[in-house]
């Protein structure tokens, strides 16, 4: 893992300008086709490229979480039982949720991140299963395993968003800010101490950068970001049980960074927008599907380090030099 | 350039889906599980709705208010989870524009499409165990199978009387079926006059049970229930109680699973066992359907099987009586209007007033067999009012 | 009570064997490659069929069947290694997100073969091992035989030959061994070979016991994990002494107070282990 290039942003702006044309073009599908469940799909790509992107907040200080899931659950659970228990309203139960998950985070992030490498991944995989096991033991707070259902939608000052078509505008806007936050933290000093942790975090020592408030300030970033999209998540979907946030759905979490590329900035959004789809060219025969997974996930790892994202880049220098 | 191509190849997915409508084509979706550990169940639903396609094909098409359709299912996999199976939904209502599906397997699948197919009225046929699955404010949601709620207590009666059990134990799934179920059966233990007096809840995975069988047998429990377990699961509690000297009564009182169970315990540990039975290979329809079962697919038939293919046919029939494909909420007027329909598992009615609040639940006979040389042997005819 | 305690000591003392003959090869893949291998779950699936098919299929008797699992298993994992796992050698966290990739497409692979259903093992041995109100199975004490066996030749290879001594050396220092003139090129594929065997030896020995499945490689994997936390990744001594700690925890907990509750403790301990000593009861800390 390495991001030497990544910081020399002016250099490649007409490569951002394409991107971004690119993502808008793809984001306006579902009205040129007008089809409902393209609406669906969409409102799942960005649902998953909001947990990704905070997902890849984590990873650009070195870490890779398997607790993602866990912590969207936390979110999600936070949201809805606020919505449902006490009437709080939906749009205040998003960032309440998004806000205790980072709660969480912060306060075991210290003597976790002490951990590195794949001994912080085994902590995160531990951690994920622990969430599940005692949120099935509380049932009066989870529902246990039958899960809970019926949950209210998403409303917008008194507005209920009942319908894809209204939904969608505002999982388009929740995604804009979510990219806009990691916009920001990446060109800002933050994410240059992220960086600079991420590359050697021996010389960010040494250097001055407080490299464990650093790497905690990313791990709450990155979870409560995860806990607004479980939150939305639960609101969209109406139904969520301890299972809804397993091992899996941290792994394809991480699947979806890696593949739309682990350091790159817009790498959550093209992993989530390539990867949210593909099932529904195998609806009809989902073991052929996770197999292609497995070989893309492989493959991507094998031939394009950078991840999709770090395609355009990698064509255009091997162009280059032939 | 190269970009643009990856982001349309991300994208054209989306374009591709659907096709074009033929004429006089009736869609059904199947929305079941096809991979993970509830794909045995989720095939024997799909190739359930299958059949009964190609049965009415086989003469030409459904013949609805004068006009023939051919069906076709569009099976599609929700892998046991709620978030893949409100997707599948979407597509089959939106997409596919079906109207009727056969489906889910599990119960919190089911709970999470209820509000996308109650919302435009599309009949869904579920396996789902859960009681909330059927209520009086969703009213195109049926259940063709029978579940633990209506066929335990008469066989517990049937048990606790001719086999002098008092006291019983049992382990479950810690899911929403396990709990639903250990609930039920403890109520019913309790009206027959024994107990459930020792229960143990397990994570699903869980493949040794020797610990938590070690317990229970050393509270002096006259029998094992095994009903809310997977087929392998109770398969694997068999075994183990056998083997750690258990020597009292195992049973079953819901869930066809016996095949599946001797497979994994073996004959010797199940030679003795009762379980529920939906089917009585006497019937001649029943074994007919079996037989073709495991000749077009070539693998043991499911017990749930049947009562989607019964379920299936009953959904045409009512298509039929209401004359209209498109019209839902004429073709539930009818569905729940069958009665007496002669299903290839024997008569069948619907149900489910006083304990749902809506009569979608389809009552069937059934029996208490018990297994010898890894055979069901029917041993007790019973309907819900009693078993003999 | 004396009776569950003594019952309990037994069943823990089996398990935890058995989880040990998971452990270890997952350790040792990571000590020779540094890789944590979320497959290997999926090497114990596929050692539970290839013991399947040699049995029932084919028709050969159990030593035999289980000799050629072996076999195989090494074969696959070399194979596995020069595939998927070389080009990230240096590089744990690649390895690891491919062993992700690699278990996908292991178990869908398997359930595209052979089905969901469980398939019937017929039963090796059958009654019990009676002594007053003590009971073991005779299938458990024939598993816990064969893997005792197991774990004994594969100690005296790992102790007493020359790949076994370089193995070991590879695990203490990787660059100080290449040094020394072992050839990593043969010791990687073996590492990862012999790891992946011992997980296939496992998934065939545990067949008749726990059946077959294309989805049984979870658990095993789970304990596995469990085991090679507690102990420290990549030591062998610390998997021995985890695994048969987490059977008796899992045993003695399960008969006294729940299942769910020995679940809980398990993963508990397990983040509190990595949080004192991460690494590992006996691991050796990490630079």
């Amino acid at each position: 893992m390495s991001m030497s290039a990544t910081s020399s942003a002016p250099a490649f702006q007409p490569m951002t300008v394409v991107w971004i044309a690119g993502i808008v073009l793809a984001a306006l599908i579902p009205w040129f086709t007008g089809s409902v469940f393209h609406f669906h799909i969409a409102i799942m790509v960005c649902i998953s490229a909001m947990a990704t992107g905070g997902l890849a907040v984590i990873a650009w200080v070195g870490q890779l979480s398997l607790a993602h899931a866990a912590f969207a659950g936390i979110g999600a659970y936070t949201s809805v039982l606020l919505v449902t228990r006490l009437d709080v309203p939906v749009l205040l139960g998003l960032p309440a949720g998004a806000l205790v998950a980072g709660a969480v985070a912060f306060i075991i992030g210290a003597p976790l991140l002490r951990l590195r490498g794949v001994y912080f991944v085994l902590i995160t995989f531990a951690l994920n299963e622990l969430f599940r096991l005692i949120m099935l033991d509380i049932p009066e707070f989870s529902g246990g395993s039958s899960g809970i259902a019926g949950i209210p939608k998403i409303s917008l000052f008194g507005v209920t968003l009942s319908n894809y078509q209204s939904v969608y505008p505002f999982a388009l806007f929740c995604l804009a800010l979510v990219m806009g936050l990691l916009v920001l933290i990446r060109r800002g000093q933050l994410g240059r101490r992220f960086a600079a942790v991420e590359e050697n975090l021996a010389l960010a020592e040494s250097s001055g950068i407080p490299t464990a408030k650093t790497q905690t300030i990313a791990f709450t970033i990155g979870s409560a970001i995860a806990g607004f999209s479980g939150a939305f998540l639960a609101h969209y979907v109406g139904f969520i049980s301890p299972e809804t946030f397993g091992f899996q759905l941290s792994v394809s979490y991480v699947i979806m960074l890696v593949t739309g590329g682990r350091l790159a900035l817009w790498g959550p959004l093209v992993g989530a927008l390539f990867l949210t789809p593909l099932p529904e060219f195998l609806r009809g025969a989902v073991e052929y599907q996770h197999v292609i997974y497995g070989v893309v996930l492989i493959a991507v790892l094998r031939f394009l380090p950078r991840g999709l994202a770090g395609l355009p880049r990698q064509l255009s220098r091997k162009g280059g030099r032939g | 350039m190269k970009r643009n191509s990856i982001l349309a190849a991300a994208s054209v997915f989306a374009l591709i889906s659907g096709g074009a409508m033929a004429q006089e084509t009736l869609k059904i979706g199947a929305l079941v599980t096809m991979s993970g550990a509830g794909a045995s169940w989720g095939n024997g639903m799909k190739r359930a709705a299958e059949m009964a396609a190609e049965d009415v094909n086989e003469t030409g098409g459904l013949d609805v208010g004068g006009t023939k359709y051919m069906v076709e299912v569009i099976a599609y996999d929700d892998s046991y989870k709620a978030n893949e199976a409100v997707t599948a939904a979407n597509r089959l209502v939106f997409e596919d524009k079906v109207k009727y599906i056969i489906g889910t397997v599990g119960s919190a699948p089911i709970l999470a499409i209820q509000p996308i197919t109650e919302e435009n009225g599309v009949i869904t046929m579920t396996l789902g165990f859960t009681a909330q699955a059927l209520t009086a404010d969703k009213p195109y949601t049926f259940r063709p199978n029978p579940t633990t709620a209506e066929v335990a207590q008469p066989q517990i009666d049937w048990i606790v009387k001719t086999q002098g059990v008092k006291t019983v134990g049992a382990l479950f799934p810690k899911d929403e079926t396990g709990e639903a179920i250990a609930k039920d059966l403890a109520g019913a233990y309790e009206k027959a006059g024994a107990t459930l007096a020792a229960t143990e809840f397990f994570e699903r995975d869980r493949v040794d049970f020797i610990p938590l069988l070690t317990r229970i047998i050393a509270q002096g429990v006259d029998a094992i229930e095994l009903d809310g377990n997977s087929p392998v699961t109770a398969g694997q509690i068999v075994q183990q109680a056998r083997d750690l000297g258990f020597e009292g009564v195992i049973l079953r009182t819901g869930g066809p699973a016996t095949q599946e169970i001797v497979n994994v315990a073996g004959e010797a540990a199940t030679e003795g066992m009762f379980v529920h039975s939906a089917f009585d290979p006497g019937v001649e329809s029943a074994k007919a359907y079996e037989d073709r079962y495991v000749a077009t697919y070539n693998e043991p038939m499911n017990g749930f099987s049947p009562f989607f293919y019964d379920g299936t046919k009953m959904l045409f029939q009512a298509m039929q009586d209401a004359g209209t494909v498109e019209d839902t909420e004429a073709v539930k007027a009818a569905l729940e209007g069958i009665s007496d329909y002669g299903g290839i598992l024997g008569t069948m009615n619907w149900t489910g007033e006083d304990r749902y609040g809506i009569a979608h639940q389809l009552d069937s006979p059934f029996y208490i067999a018990r297994v010898t040389g890894g055979q069901e042997e029917i041993v007790a005819r019973c309907t819900s009012a009693g078993c003999e | 009570m004396s009776f569950l305690i003594a019952q309990s000591l037994i069943n823990g003392v089996i398990l935890g064997t058995l989880y040990l003959l998971m452990a270890i090869g997952f350790t040792l893949a990571f000590g020779v490659m540094r890789i944590v291998n979320f497959a290997h779950g999926e090497f114990y699936m596929v050692g539970a069929f290839c013991a399947l098919i040699g049995v029932t299929w084919l028709g050969l008797p159990f030593p035999v069947t289980l000799a050629l699992t072996i076999a195989v298993a090494i074969l696959l994992g070399a194979l596995v290694e020069r595939v998927v796992f070389r080009p990230f050698r240096n590089d744990e966290l690649s390895g690891m997100i491919a062993s992700l990739g690699l278990a996908m497409i292991l178990q869908h692979g398997a359930l595209i073969l052979f089905g969901p259903d469980p398939q019937a093992f017929p039963a090796l041995v059958s009654g019990v091992f009676k002594w007053g109100a003590l009971i073991v199975p005779k299938s458990r004490a024939l598993a816990l035989g064969v893997g005792i066996v197991i774990l004994l030749i594969f100690y005296i290879f790992l102790m007493h030959t020359r790949h076994g001594r370089a193995l070991r050396a590879i695990v203490q220092d990787q660059e100080v061994a290449a040094v020394f003139g072992v050839r990593l090129e043969i010791m990687y594929p073996l590492g990862l070979g012999l790891g992946v065997a011992l997980a296939a030896v496992a998934g065939g020995l545990m067949a008749p016991l726990f059946g077959v499945s294309p989805f049984i490689g979870a658990t095993p994997l789970l304990k596995a994990f469990i085991v090679v936390i507690l102990g420290g990744l990549g030591s062998i001594p610390g998997a021995a002494l985890a695994a048969i700690l987490l059977g008796l925890i899992e045993s003695f907990t399960s008969s006294f107070v729940s299942a769910s509750a020995a679940d809980i403790v398990t993963f508990a301990l397990v983040i509190v282990v990595l949080l004192v000593r991460p690494a590992g009861l006996l691991g050796r800390a990490e630079a």
